[in-house]
């Protein structure tokens, strides 16, 4: 793992005993998971008690340093080992490896979680509703008396913050009939795909 | 049910008695090409001077008879219907014969024309789709995240084709096709098979 001179000093500073001493380390490395996983940046997460007596600029620069160091780690889902080494490579003690890598097991599966959802995709569709509908007549034809289907897709475009551009059509039964075929042989080669 | 025919309407229509039935022919052929393609003014002018008369009588004439036809499609009237509502404006058995047949011949087209002018969405025209499995992303590396990428084409009414490029996850996949297999369902149950029934 490649990490930047000021994460390393960041890290560096954590592992000092006389800066952090095991409590305020560990309090440290929690908060620093679960300001990742929370949904909103909280200004307070570092008004805990136990930090109080510390050098503002020192706390917030560990801080960030852990914080990148964790996103580096889940991204390259990095195992035991490698932690372990590049800890040791920034002076951390067997106890404090282990209290990172403890907490690291317990938050990677959510961290990973929320990578996954980054990033960029098409359009992705989340639901669908229909209407049955009968069309007697209209403006310029009459006796129409034909059934035809109003399809919705629900789409969420991850792009503009999750908005829903809905894609709106209409089809009669047979070309419904042909959606649904066509969607029933992905769900087939999907399933025949996970049995490989 | 009959169609009413206005006066004015029935004027225009009175300058084809006075022509040859083939000249009706044509005019007919005309009028469903008009009705086609749209107008073309240069067609009434050469009618006219063959046939020696006022090129605005020719165009009355084939306007005429392209509204005769679309109102006996748009209302889809009866053979029977048809040939009395003519019967009004005392035309040979013969030339009557002819828009009869010009108007059986050719309704089911002029409905699908008129049925281009009723206000639609895009319907469905084809649906393509790919499986895809995400190996990796900038923000993380090292996974296996199925998706399937499809590409639905629609159609506007007025011919425009517009594609759009989705995607969707397994579980969702199954739960579009579940409700859409509800949605078809429904056409069979008792109660939609007696309205399509009775409605007609």
């Amino acid at each position: 793992m490649e990490l930047s001179e000021s994460v390393q000093k960041g890290l560096q500073s954590l592992a000092d005993a006389t800066l952090f001493d095991l409590k305020t380390f560990s309090v440290l490395i929690e908060v620093a998971f679960r300001s990742l996983l929370s949904a909103h940046a909280d200004r307070s997460v570092l008004d805990q008690p136990e930090f109080k007596r510390l050098d503002q600029k020192l706390l917030k620069h560990c801080h960030t340093a852990a914080t990148t160091y964790i996103l580096e780690g889940v991204k390259q889902n990095a195992d035991k080992s490698t932690i372990s080494a590049c800890l040791e490579d920034v002076s951390f003690d067997v106890e404090r490896t282990e209290v990172f890598y403890t907490t690291y097991q317990k938050y990677k599966s959510d961290l990973e979680t929320l990578l996954s959802s980054l990033g960029r995709c098409p359009p992705h569709i989340n639901d669908v509703s229909w209407r049955l509908e009968y069309c007697i007549k209209n403006g310029h034809v009459h006796k129409v008396n034909e059934p035809s289907y109003l399809i919705s897709l629900n789409v969420e475009n991850a792009n503009n913050g999750g908005s829903s551009e809905d894609v709106h059509f209409s089809c009669t039964m047979e070309q419904l009939q042909d959606l649904v075929g066509k969607m029933k042989d992905a769900a087939k080669s999907l399933e025949k795909a996970t049995q490989l | 049910m009959l169609l009413v025919l206005s006066d004015e309407h029935k004027e225009h229509l009175g300058f084809l008695p006075e022509v040859d039935s083939a000249v009706v022919g044509e005019f007919g052929r005309i009028a469903v090409e008009f009705l086609r393609k749209g107008t073309n003014p240069k067609i009434y002018e050469g009618a006219a001077r063959k046939l020696s008369v006022d090129a605005e009588t020719v165009q009355h004439g084939v306007e005429g008879l392209m509204y005769l036809l679309t109102e006996s499609s748009k209302l889809m009237i009866s053979e029977v219907d048809f040939q009395d509502s003519v019967l009004v404006l005392g035309f040979t058995e013969e030339l009557n014969q002819l828009l009869l047949q010009l108007y059986l011949e050719n309704r089911k087209e002029i409905r699908h024309i008129l049925g281009e002018l009723t206000p639609s969405l895009p319907h469905y025209h084809n649906l393509e789709w790919r499986l895809d499995v995400q190996l990796a992303s900038r923000a993380l590396r090292q996974q296996v995240k199925p998706t399937v990428s499809m590409k639905l084409h629609l159609e506007e009414s007025g011919g425009v084709k517009s594609a759009k490029v989705l995607q969707t996850d397994p579980a969702t996949l199954m739960h579009l096709i579940q409700e859409l297999e509800k949605a078809l369902a429904e056409l069979k149950t008792t109660h939609c098979r007696r309205i399509l029934r009775n409605i007609k």
